[in-house]
């Protein structure tokens, strides 16, 4: 086993590269359940953003187009969770999970004339300067735009929350959407943008899985990462940079036990198989203890219908 | 400038309920109006109507006679209305300055500034960083006046401000409030207090089962007068005749009951015997938390506490519970009326059903008659004058007079021999508390009986034969009501003696 640094750096490199699509879809919905609607369907967001984006790389054979037609399946999948949620009144839970049960139907007929088709090079960035730089090299460069992306995402999440008036009001909403509405605010407005942009990140990150990550089409190839992006946000305690902590270890250790398995540690499979989800959680509760701030954070609508009265 | 709002012809009609029937008022800037209703006569309504939160069916209103629009807050904003709900509208996990900051044209700077201003001005201490959450009840209200006062508003209304603040908050609040009205802000102050209009408002109008039924001068009023218009009719002067007579039988008698629980937020109690006769009221005083909801619990068969006696109509029902104590004619109100008596989400018809005793014929093989409950239940309605004959509707919409009103008539149902209540009038307005009071007296005219647990001295001295005062779980002897004054309850409630 060779433990040298510049294997390190490549280690990292792709343990950055498997939590992608973790980041994208848990910054995606903290903002939706930050303004108080708990969607439970990004599984099924995600796979519709896999599925569309790579059959419209396959059909255009352009990865702008591709990339672009992935968040607007997520924006179109979600509205439909939105319409029922926001204007039908249905009850969140269930919705969201006959959205999941539904988008892994869909993708999976969609998909059957797409399986078996290689998927086409997506271009990475300053692929001179990995080669060139020892460590830092495949840490920094040699990525996707998406990946520079989706590590910007949650602190740019953050600054949206935190200092920004439309954050404001997002978080507003998700406190009361009763006095939200009654200061003036169009709560159902604010909540169907919440949830289209959700909508988006999640299929951005179904896209990346199928366009960059693993560059093909697989019958339910989000493989639940859909519902770890949902723990994620809990546990993270609604805060976009603990999620990028969160999803960080939960990517880190998936691909080191991955790594310990192929060198045959005398550790049962199971346990490491394991191992991803429980560190993720013990740490992200270690580090979310402060029951104040867990307070603060805790959209207390979450999932409540609110209706206006008349 | 002076500021003139007026109101023409408004109506609000909920289905079972006219919240709002024609209603016309007029209130001019410089003076303190107050808008006088028990619960349910619709100042609520009308104030949602005037701050754009719900629409009004009938109706217009006009500021220094121009119509206004009021179809959102964001009108009522607009139009200089500012408005401060009986319960906040404040979002607890955002900081004040974020509360304040959400619906401001301006930058945070000069917010903040502003702000600042007005803090200094009246004399208002809050650190606008913490979030609300942290805050008192009274510095939330602050902060809602103070959301108010930054879009420099001609109207603030005031909705029940005072029930969730102490005496020192309310004074503070009344201050400030008169303050405004003298920098020309017109105050429509809505309450069902009827000392508060008389020491703070200039104008009232009183309002009733959704009309303006009277305009007055504070001056010419008193609380005797506010009162009877409030409620409707001339409030009678309620005094029971007290029959006690030593030759009646004991219907119930309690011997040797005891409870000791490990909770410590559970009272013990010690060795209570007591006895009621036929046709008699027994009140039980004292303050609460000294083992009322214990003995509450054990009388109704909730709690069954081994070697106690209890003895109803000359049977042993100390082992029975709650429904098998009914079927031998006992009935209980507990002091809870949302969680306890009755289930909230469910219709009035059920909630009226819940009492399942074999008599009644509401369930047949199993099955539920429904129309022989729901032509029961409208019995109930009107003969115990609670105000909407929709038995479809879901309890939690009734008000606590009319709750209670409910849970009492469905209690009665069995013309049982024996009513337990505890704390009956809690939080209950004059009318009702008066309707609640002559029901239970006419109980004993028929010449059945009354336990009263209740931690309400005048009601107690007004409705029983017999008084004892329960103390750290301990009983006092029991007097013949006509000997207690309210200050030798007094001495006993705070653990006292007296003789």
């Amino acid at each position: 086993m060779s433990l040298d640094i510049s294997f390190i750096g490549i280690l990292i490199g792709s343990i950055m590269a498997s939590s992608v699509p973790l980041i994208l879809a848990a910054s995606g919905e903290l903002i939706t359940e930050r303004s108080g609607v708990l969607n439970l369907g990004v599984e099924g967001m995600m796979i519709i953003g896999a599925i569309s984006g790579f059959a419209l790389m396959v059909i255009t054979d352009n990865l702008f187009i591709a990339i672009v037609g992935s968040m607007l399946s997520g924006v179109i999948i979600s509205l439909i969770f939105g319409f029922l949620t926001q204007s039908l009144l249905t009850n969140h839970v269930a919705t969201g999970l006959a959205l999941t049960i539904f988008g892994i139907g869909l993708s999976a007929m969609l998909g059957k004339n797409f399986v078996g088709i290689p998927g086409k090079e997506f271009p990475i960035l300053f692929s001179s300067l990995r080669e060139s730089i020892p460590f830092f090299g495949p840490i920094l460069f040699g990525h996707s735009i998406v990946l520079y992306f989706a590590f910007a995402l949650p602190f740019l999440t953050n600054y949206f929350l935190k200092k920004t008036k439309l954050g404001l009001v997002v978080r507003a909403v998700g406190d009361s959407p009763v006095s939200a509405s009654n200061q003036g605010i169009n709560v159902i407005l604010v909540r169907y943008c919440c949830i289209l942009y959700g909508g988006a990140m999640c299929g951005l990150a179904g896209a990346y899985l199928s366009l960059i990550y693993t560059p093909q089409w697989i019958e339910n190839m989000t493989a639940g990462r859909g519902w770890i992006a949902l723990a994620l946000v809990v546990f993270a305690t609604w805060s976009p940079i603990k999620v990028l902590i969160g999803a960080l270890i939960f990517g880190g250790i998936t691909i080191l036990q991955l790594h310990m398995q192929a060198i045959g540690f005398r550790i049962p499979v199971q346990f490491l198989s394991a191992l991803p989800y429980l560190m993720t959680i013990i740490v992200l509760v270690v580090i979310s203890r402060d029951s104040r701030k867990i307070k603060l954070n805790t959209p207390t609508s979450l999932g409540r219908i609110f209706y206006k009265e008349k | 400038m002076a500021t003139d709002l007026r109101i023409s012809n408004i109506s609000k009609i909920y289905p079972g309920c006219v919240a709002n029937d024609n209603v016309s008022l007029q209130f001019k800037s410089g003076k303190i109006y107050a808008l006088l209703g028990e619960n349910g006569a619709g100042k609520s309504t009308l104030v949602k109507i005037l701050s754009g939160v719900i629409s009004p069916d009938n109706g217009e209103v006009f500021l220094n006679e121009r119509n206004l629009k009021l179809s959102s807050p964001l009108d009522a904003k607009k139009n200089k209305i500012g408005m401060v709900f009986q319960h906040f509208n404040l979002f607890e996990t955002l900081s004040v300055f974020e509360n304040l900051s959400i619906d401001a044209t301006e930058d945070n700077k000069s917010l903040r500034v502003r702000i600042n201003e007005i803090l200094k001005k009246y004399n208002f201490s809050i650190d606008l960083d913490v979030p609300v959450l942290n805050l008192s009840a009274g510095q939330k209200q602050k902060v809602e006046i103070i959301r108010c006062l930054l879009r420099s508003p001609k109207v603030l209304i005031m909705d029940e401000p005072t029930s969730v603040l102490t005496e020192q908050e309310t004074e503070e609040l009344f201050i400030s409030l008169k303050k405004f009205c003298d920098e020309g802000i017109l105050i429509i102050y809505i309450t069902h207090k009827l000392k508060e209009v008389l020491s703070l408002c200039d104008e009232v109008a009183v309002m009733r089962k959704g009309k303006v039924v009277s305009v007055s001068q504070t001056q010419n009023e008193k609380v005797e007068t506010l009162a009877n218009k409030m409620v409707g009719q001339k409030l009678a002067k309620i005094k029971k005749k007290i029959n006690i007579s030593k030759n009646k039988d004991e219907i119930f008698k309690v011997k040797h009951l005891n409870f000791y629980s490990d909770d410590p937020f559970e009272t013990n109690l010690v060795n209570l015997n007591f006895s009621v006769k036929k046709g008699e009221c027994l009140g039980i005083a004292g303050i609460s938390g000294n083992g009322q909801n214990e003995l509450f619990q054990i009388l109704s068969g909730e709690i069954i506490t081994p070697d106690t006696s209890i003895i109803f109509r000359n049977k042993e029902i100390a082992k029975l519970n709650p429904k098998q104590r009914r079927e031998y004619l006992m009935a209980f109100s507990p002091e809870d009326r949302i969680s306890q008596a009755a289930v909230p989400e469910l219709k009035i018809y059920e909630n009226v059903a819940l009492n399942n005793f074999k008599s009644s014929n509401f369930f047949e093989k199993g099955l539920v008659n429904e129309r022989k409950i729901k032509e029961h239940s409208k019995k109930i309605l009107s003969d115990f004058s609670v105000n909407t004959d929709n038995v479809e509707l879901k309890s939690q919409f009734l008000s606590g007079g009319n709750l209670q009103k409910l849970i009492l008539g469905r209690e009665l149902i069995t013309a049982p021999e024996l009513l337990i209540c505890y704390n009956p009038t809690w939080g209950l307005d004059v009318g009702a508390i008066n309707y609640i009071h002559e029901t239970l007296i006419k109980i004993n005219d028929q010449e059945k009986s009354t336990i009263l647990i209740s931690t309400d001295t005048e009601e107690l001295l007004k409705l029983s034969d017999r008084i004892a005062v329960i103390y750290k779980g301990k009983l006092s002897k029991i007097m013949p009501s006509e000997e207690v004054t309210p200050e030798k309850l007094g001495v006993l409630m705070g653990g006292g003696s007296i003789d």
